[in-house]
């Protein structure tokens, strides 16, 4: 198919194809520019178009055709005789100047850039057909000197700026130099030469407009740029959209087997783990069900999306889509459901007390029990004879993502009688009260008392089938004034009202432990009161010395003051109210 | 370049000639006058017939009528006017003594 187009040519309508028209226009041109001089221009040009118009249409009669091609303009060009052809040179006539100077100007070549052979603006190509060579050499020495620092990208878009494109037919020829209009021309070198000489010229001349040539040159590149996203970058996008199908899948298959061994299909301890030891065991697989669905739904949204990206397909319908929308948002709303209805369940808090009095002794240890706790199915499971104290599994203290909370808090206080006492306090939330308290009751936490050593275990159990409802195990262990304690280092970060690194950073001895002792004030590092009882002494006796100094009354007034000054001062440090 | 000149100079001045003589014969149309050139091999392409033509119109040599085509606008067809046939006339003594000379260069006077 092919737009054909009306024309007028001596009088006759001529349906012409659009090439073909170009083709016969091109000549046209030619033809009266090759007769502008001449004195009866017009008429000639007329004969010549009714003449042309005549054997086109005695062309098409004979082929039986309506629509004039290229090759019948062609012929005719043939029969009519290119312009270079026309020999009409009046004897004793001055010959026509601008047949000459347009004979020449047409049989040069031109400087174009080639848009129909291009890879980015058509400069490599142009070049090519300047200095006859192939494309590609000048490509591959242009990127080559790109290679060479990069200089090839600056020379190209100068040239990019410089050149013009070859927008026309007629600048198509000039820039390939058609052959056939270099018939019977033959150029010797030295013309060669004064060409490229003009050539130049005419480069200074082209430099003139640079600016608009500067705005041709910008809006050509971002156009240049938009085809380059639009082909590489098309393809980048599909390689991530190719990537996401595949980790998606993977992703999917992960989802599925997750939720089969959720589902009980290899082990059901895995709900005595924190967090799924919140759920309650009736509402697992609902639960289950709705988190499966939350974020399965998702995923499978995204990989379908980067299918079609990828492939450019459809992968499916849009009511399979919309039921997948449906079934996300009811996934939602039984999830949110089962949340919100596990929530209420830490509506009620209950707390539940036992209470020790331990044999007395003037100084306790207190240690951390540092070896895991395992159940006796676990113990059988690790082959651990929980029996042999020779072999124990250390617990690091350190918590996982899995990991319940279920640290013990230690608090010790002072006695107001001389018993020391142990009180253990179980606390729990619940949907009712009642309910907090069985779950306060189903927390298993176990101490001992060797002489005078208590060892705490870290953390508490829960009873087995019971579930998470913040259950908090909080010690307070009060003591008689006047009775030490030694803690242990491991058993530093369970002591909750006391700060007792500063207590090991006082002791200034690398021992695994810090002695403290009970006062009227409460707890108090052994080693800070001994340094404080230091301190002390040091003021008292500055304290005496000024003292003597003060009395002695020196008679320079400035020295007076600075020693009733730091009077002041150490009496201050020292608690002493002044007078 | 002198050979090619010469050439071409002869040629023009020839083909002058050629057009009068084949338009004395009667009423033309310029493609059969291009059909005749292109038979006695003097001429290759339409293109450089229409400026001589108009040439020798406008000096007076040749007149034309416009004559109904059967197939499209109608023709322009030349005929010699008086004072072209008066110049052919000229040119055909003027040929003569050409053919002459040139028959004397090439073979010698004696012969």
């Amino acid at each position: 198919m092919e737009k054909t187009i009306i024309i007028n040519i001596g009088n006759t309508i001529i349906h012409i194809e659009e090439s073909a028209y170009e083709l016969l226009k091109a000549y046209l041109n030619e033809v009266k520019q090759y007769f502008a001089n001449h004195a009866d221009d017009l008429e000639i040009v007329t004969d010549i178009e009714n003449r042309i118009a005549e054997l086109l249409t005695e062309q098409l009669e004979e082929q039986k055709k309506q629509v004039v091609d290229s090759a019948n303009v062609n012929s005719v060009i043939a029969q009519m005789g290119k312009v270079q052809d026309f020999d009409t040179t009046e004897p004793g006539e001055e010959e026509p100047v601008i047949s000459n100077a347009y004979q020449q100007q047409y049989a040069e070549k031109k400087l174009y850039r080639d848009m129909d052979d291009r890879v980015v603006a058509g400069v490599c190509a142009g070049i090519a057909h300047y200095v006859n060579a192939d494309p590609k050499w000048i490509r591959v020495a242009t990127v080559l000197t790109v290679f060479l620092g990069g200089s090839g990208i600056l020379v190209y878009a100068l040239l990019w700026i410089i050149m013009p494109k070859a927008k026309s037919r007629i600048e198509r020829m000039e820039m390939k130099g058609e052959p056939a209009n270099l018939q019977g021309f033959q150029k010797n070198l030295d013309e060669e030469l004064l060409a490229v000489k003009e050539r130049l010229g005419e480069v200074n001349k082209h430099a003139q407009p640079i600016f608009a040539r500067l705005g041709i040159f910008i809006s050509e590149f971002f156009e240049w740029l938009g085809r380059f996203i639009s082909g590489t970058g098309k393809v980048i996008f599909k390689v991530i959209a190719g990537c996401i199908v595949v980790f998606g899948v993977l992703f999917l298959l992960t989802l599925i087997i997750s939720a089969a061994a959720f589902q009980g299909f290899w082990d059901a301890s895995i709900y005595e783990y924190f967090p799924f030891s919140i759920i309650n065991e009736g509402n697992r697989g609902v639960i289950l069900f709705g988190a499966f669905i939350v974020c399965f739904v998702p995923v499978l949204a995204l990989v379908l999306f980067s299918i079609r990206v990828a492939f450019n397909k459809q992968a499916i319908n849009k009511t399979l889509s919309f039921a997948l929308l449906i079934i996300w948002l009811a996934g939602v709303a039984v999830t949110g459901y089962q949340a919100a209805k596990i929530s209420s369940e830490f509506k009620q808090h209950a707390e539940l007390t036992q209470t020790v009095d331990l044999k007395s002794f003037p100084a306790y240890t207190i240690n951390i029990d540092k070896s895991k706790y395992f159940s006796k199915e676990d113990s059988v499971a690790y082959h651990i004879d929980a029996n042999n104290r020779h072999q124990i599994v250390v617990d690091d203290f350190e918590d996982g993502p899995f990991v319940s909370p279920n640290h013990i808090r230690i608090n010790i206080e002072k006695s107001e009688t001389s018993v020391t006492r142990l009180t253990q306090k179980y606390e729990s939330q619940g949907k009712t009260f009642q309910s907090a308290l069985q779950n306060a009751q189903n927390i298993s936490y176990t101490y001992t008392l060797k002489d005078a050593e208590l060892i705490f275990s870290p953390r508490f159990q829960l009873r087995k089938g019971s579930i998470w409802r913040n259950q908090e195990v909080r010690l307070t262990l009060e003591v008689p004034v006047g009775t030490k304690l030694i803690l242990k280092e491991d058993s530093y970060r369970y002591v909750n009202n006391y700060w007792t690194w500063d207590c090991k950073n006082a002791e200034n001895d690398h021992n695994d432990f810090t002695v403290w002792i009970m006062t009227e004030d409460g707890l108090k590092c052994v080693a800070q009161l001994k340094e404080e009882a230091i301190k002390k002494q040091q003021l008292e006796q500055e304290l005496s010395n000024l003292e003597l100094m003060h009395k002695d009354k020196p008679t320079d007034t400035v020295f007076q003051d600075s020693v009733s000054n730091r009077i002041r001062e150490v009496k201050e440090e020292l608690g002493i109210k002044p007078e | 370049m002198i050979a090619e000149n010469t050439q071409t100079q002869m040629r023009k001045g020839i083909l002058e000639y050629c057009v009068l003589s084949i338009i004395s014969r009667g009423e033309i149309y310029a493609s059969d006058i291009i059909a005749e050139l292109r038979a006695a091999k003097l001429l290759v392409v339409e293109g450089t017939l229409y400026p001589l033509l108009t040439r020798l119109k406008n000096n007076g040599l040749l007149s034309y009528n416009w004559v109904e085509s059967t197939s499209g606008p109608p023709r322009k067809y030349y005929t010699l006017t008086e004072d072209g046939r008066g110049i052919l006339s000229q040119l055909d003594q003027t040929w003569q003594e050409l053919a002459y000379a040139v028959g004397i260069s090439q073979k010698g006077a004696n012969s």
